[in-house]
């Protein structure tokens, strides 16, 4: 399976609740700030993510969407 | 931006809780990191994990940070005006048999202005369901005492009390089922709801959510993520713990878990 983690920058807060609960270190926050002036994290490491979906879970500002694509057999 | 895996998508159909909350009027009103925002998810989560029909679920709100959460909600919503919230609701729920009623409240709506509405609505089997964020202050008497200032917290006015134990409240006043969560564990709260969603009586569920702005205590420990992690590592679960047991105290771990969950008659 292959994770798929949607940032919406416009609706982000910077409130960094995402970071702080990832457990597998995926997500960091972005330099460049949002429209609102906020700084909406970024995808780091995406290879590491677990699809545990905490991040999506406890946003409060709905704007971030963990999804994943079943691989097919390579056989 | 150096992260080459964010996907940009369409508007539309974004995020699962768009159908529910109008894309149009985010961001919300709420504070960077308010518990509301996770706790809002929650329930549309819960909502759509019993695959209720939205119709048949009406959601009353009052004044406050909470009382937003009926006007952006696309329930059948209603915001009522002060001290009237649980009143209104029960007429509701009364009248609209085949409905479900759930209201948020706030200290403010609760405590003050709807406490003796709830004495009676208990007693009566009312359909109803009580979220209760309980942020231990009102937003504009930030350093007075209130009901609900953990015990031994001196505010400005050096007035200390017994905080309201409200789980013992409600489940004197006849609720079938009271729980007790904090926001950081949604998934122990999505499951309550959807319980609680299945009653038909009334049930409580109180959510102790820190508030990362206006609390005096909060600069000490942080920001709103660090606010939530000290609220959760400072909670303990203990279920069906007697309610006499449950106030809120500053130097003592805050009893989360399910306490009251009685068959309805």
């Amino acid at each position: 399976m292959t994770a798929e983690i949607h940032i919406i920058n416009e609706r982000c807060k910077g409130c960094k609740i995402c970071v702080e609960v990832c457990q597998a270190d995926v997500l960091d926050i972005a330099e460049e700030p949002n429209p609102s002036g906020f700084n909406p994290p970024y995808v780091k490491t995406l290879e590491d993510c677990t699809i545990c979906g905490l991040c999506e879970m406890l946003c409060p500002d709905f704007a971030i969407r963990v999804s994943y694509i079943e691989e097919e057999d390579k056989q | 931006m150096s992260g080459t895996n964010v996907t940009t998508v369409s508007r539309e159909g974004q995020h699962p809780i768009d159908p529910f909350f109008p894309p149009d009027s985010m961001p919300s009103v709420w504070c960077p990191g308010c518990g509301i925002g996770t706790i809002v998810y929650t329930f549309v989560q819960a909502v759509e994990e019993m695959n209720a029909e939205p119709d048949k679920i009406c959601v009353v709100s009052g004044i406050g940070c909470t009382g937003k959460i009926a006007e952006y909600l696309n329930f059948g919503s209603h915001e009522t005006t002060n001290g009237n919230v649980i009143a209104y609701a029960a007429d509701l729920a009364t009248k609209k048999q085949d409905m479900k009623v759930v209201v948020f409240t706030n200290n403010a709506d609760f405590l003050v202005s709807s406490a003796k509405d709830f004495l009676d609505i208990g007693k009566k089997r009312t359909n109803l369901l009580v979220i209760h964020f309980n942020n231990i202050i009102y937003c504009i008497t930030e350093n007075g005492a209130i009901p609900t200032t953990p015990f031994m917290r001196a505010s400005a006015d050096n007035d200390f009390e017994l905080p309201f134990n409200i789980p013992h409240l409600v489940k004197s006043s006849g609720a079938v089922y009271v729980a007790r969560w904090t926001p950081l564990r949604a998934g122990w709260l999505k499951y309550s709801i959807i319980d609680a969603l299945s009653k038909r009586a009334l049930s409580v569920i109180e959510v102790v959510s820190p508030c990362v702005v206006y609390y005096t205590f909060a600069s000490k420990i942080g920001d709103a993520a660090d606010q939530l992690r000290f609220y959760s590592d400072n909670s303990v679960m203990k279920q069906y713990e007697p309610t006499e047991n449950l106030d809120l105290r500053s130097q003592s771990e805050v009893i989360i878990g399910k306490f009251v969950d009685k068959k309805e008659d």
